[in-house]
């Protein structure tokens, strides 16, 4: 049934995909082409910490937690290396479990793995065996449903950030910032509701960073899903993110929440506005005061 | 027309020359044996060496070929062990690692005995196969088994625990059952060091079955060894080992062919010549 459901939402969001773009900028962070309700709350943590280990060896990771996500809204995590910014967006995806406190995700307690979501790490964690659309579709493959009802939807999201007539090539062929655009791709292709990103353009040089920040984007305006983003830039957090939460070190919590009110569709040169310079101003200050940065 | 035909050929001169050309490939390792051969067969004949001593190549390729009937009557036997002791060691060794990857128990209870019976030189143990499994076919294959498995088994362990475990939450984030990410995540990531375990293995499921003939059999490359040796017929001795020896490359480059065709995608497979 559930299954079902999916392959039809898939299918006409890959209709939807075809090459729309938003056509005009709009300061309304929560725009979008599927009617979201303002406070519409989907990802919502609730008091959550998270220890690993047991006794001496006890490690505080993340610390008391809260915040609500809404729907189709773009959050980022903003901190340090190793602050446990990724361990709190995985609590979210449920293959970790919190040590306390609550996650729902529409509404529902997270207890098990919550599988509508995409994932992509760091690395690209493409499987060296399969072609590029055999790795996209890695992801329906998996779940068990009809591969063939998101053949097109792959083919389209590879076309959207730029690697058609890669679908036949092995990884090895490709270069990091393609192997990493094939790894968003498969994270999109069945169409979650949440999307979490750990890290993905880290590895990458700053040029196709950029790239892939625009892409990511444009993809995420026409899809309009809710994403969890861990990043330790400053500039790629302001540039993508609707809010941002500025991480503390370990053990992590939420030292500051910013609102990133700058109209999209966002281009590159929005970077250098005395807007985008204040907000990157701030967090910065924010980072001083918690000793992270020290002048 | 025919410039392009010229450069053709000159980029084939070219191609046999460079690094990674014909010449290189085949070149290199054939003239040094031709080299050493010459060399061997020189010293001989200069120096009068008696023949059951050391034979000179010349005499062992003419022993070769006149006694190629006794060597090829025993060819079977040996092949039949080494397979089937190769075989055994890849249907046990596979699953054993499997088992040791996901269960800790299994890991205690199978890895000191396993690495214990490596410690024991396997001439030591023969005897007692023979004793348990006959003077059949039977003792040779344990024998090649019991020699060849332990690579299977370490390879085959570090690759299936080789895998990120980010990669392992990706499968799970994507609602898969253990046997599908097993399947489909795992043993596929495992298969470089599975083929690396398959090559040494194969290579010793040789010297376990001629170890085993040695110690108590009617038949084979491993009796035919110990009796020419008895006669003091050397130069079947040497005819011998270099079938032996043949049959083990032809055993590892296949295993190879069947690694290329398997992990084409494999960085040991497209990078295989370092330097310059």
């Amino acid at each position: 049934m559930n299954a079902v459901v999916r392959q039809n939402a898939a299918r006409s969001s890959a209709a939807a995909s075809s090459g729309l773009v938003e056509p005009a900028p709009s300061a309304a962070p929560s725009r979008s082409s599927v009617a979201v309700q303002p406070g519409d709350v989907f990802v919502r943590f609730g008091n959550v910490s998270k220890f690993f280990g047991e006794g001496e060896g006890r490690v505080h990771v993340v610390d008391d937690v809260s915040f609500g996500a809404r729907r189709g809204e773009f959050i980022a995590f903003l901190g340090p290396s190793g602050c446990g910014k990724s361990t709190t967006m995985m609590l979210a995806s449920g293959l970790v479990p919190a040590s306390s406190g609550t996650i729902e995700i529409g509404g529902t307690r997270i207890v098990k793995p919550y599988t509508d979501l995409g994932i992509a790490f760091q690395q690209d964690l493409l499987m060296d065996w399969r072609n590029v659309l055999s790795n996209v579709l890695v992801q329906p493959e998996f779940r068990g449903w009809r591969v063939r009802d998101y053949e097109q939807r792959a083919r389209d999201l590879l076309a959207l950030v730029g690697l058609s007539g890669c679908e036949e090539k092995y990884p090895f062929e490709l270069s990091g910032g393609m192997r990493q655009r094939v790894s968003i791709c498969r994270a999109l292709v069945h169409n979650p509701e949440l999307l979490l990103l750990d890290e993905p353009f880290g590895a990458l040089d700053a040029l196709t960073r950029d790239q892939m920040n625009l892409d990511l984007q444009r993809i995420w305006q026409e899809n309009r899903k809710t994403v969890l983003l861990v990043t330790h830039s400053i500039p790629e957090a302001v540039f993508l993110a609707d809010r941002i939460f500025v991480m503390s070190p370990r053990p992590t919590h939420i030292a500051q929440e910013i609102a990133i009110d700058l109209p999209r569709p966002r281009s590159l040169e929005v970077r250098e506005t005395p807007e985008f310079a204040a907000y990157v101003h701030d967090i910065t200050r924010c980072f001083y005061q918690m000793g992270v940065l020290r002048s | 027309m025919t410039v392009v035909a010229a450069e053709r050929a000159g980029g084939g001169v070219r191609r046999l020359v460079r690094e990674g050309g014909a010449l290189d490939r085949f070149g290199v390792p054939v003239g040094l044996a031709a080299g050493f051969l010459l060399v061997w067969e020189l010293v001989v004949r200069l120096c009068q060496i008696p023949v059951f001593l050391l034979p000179s190549p010349s005499v062992i390729a003419v022993t070769l070929v006149t006694d190629w009937r006794v060597i090829y009557l025993n060819i079977g036997s040996t092949l039949v062990a080494v397979l089937g002791g190769f075989g055994l060691s890849i249907l046990v060794g596979v699953p054993l690692a499997t088992l040791i990857v996901f269960s800790r128990l299994a890991e205690r209870v199978f890895y000191p005995p396993m690495v214990a019976s490596q410690a024991i030189p396997k001439v030591a143990i023969a005897p007692l196969f023979i004793v348990w499994l006959g003077y059949g076919i039977a003792p040779k294959i344990g024998i090649a088994f019991l020699i060849a498995f332990f690579p299977i088994v370490i390879d085959t362990v570090v690759g299936l625990r080789s895998v990120p475990p980010e990669m392992l939450q990706l499968g799970r984030s994507m609602g898969s059952g253990s046997l599908r990410v097993f399947l489909k995540l795992r043993l596929p990531s495992a298969l470089p060091n599975l083929f690396g375990g398959l090559k040494v293995a194969v290579a010793l499921a040789v010297v376990g079955a001629i170890t085993g003939e040695f110690v108590g059999s009617q038949s084979g490359l491993g009796y035919l060894l110990t009796s020419a040796s008895g006669q003091m017929d050397t130069p079947l001795v040497f005819a011998v080992l270099v079938t032996i020896s043949a049959i083990a490359v032809l055993l590892f480059l296949a295993v190879e062919a069947l690694e290329k065709f398997a992990i084409p995608w494999h960085s040991s497979m497209r990078s295989r010549h370092l330097g310059p």
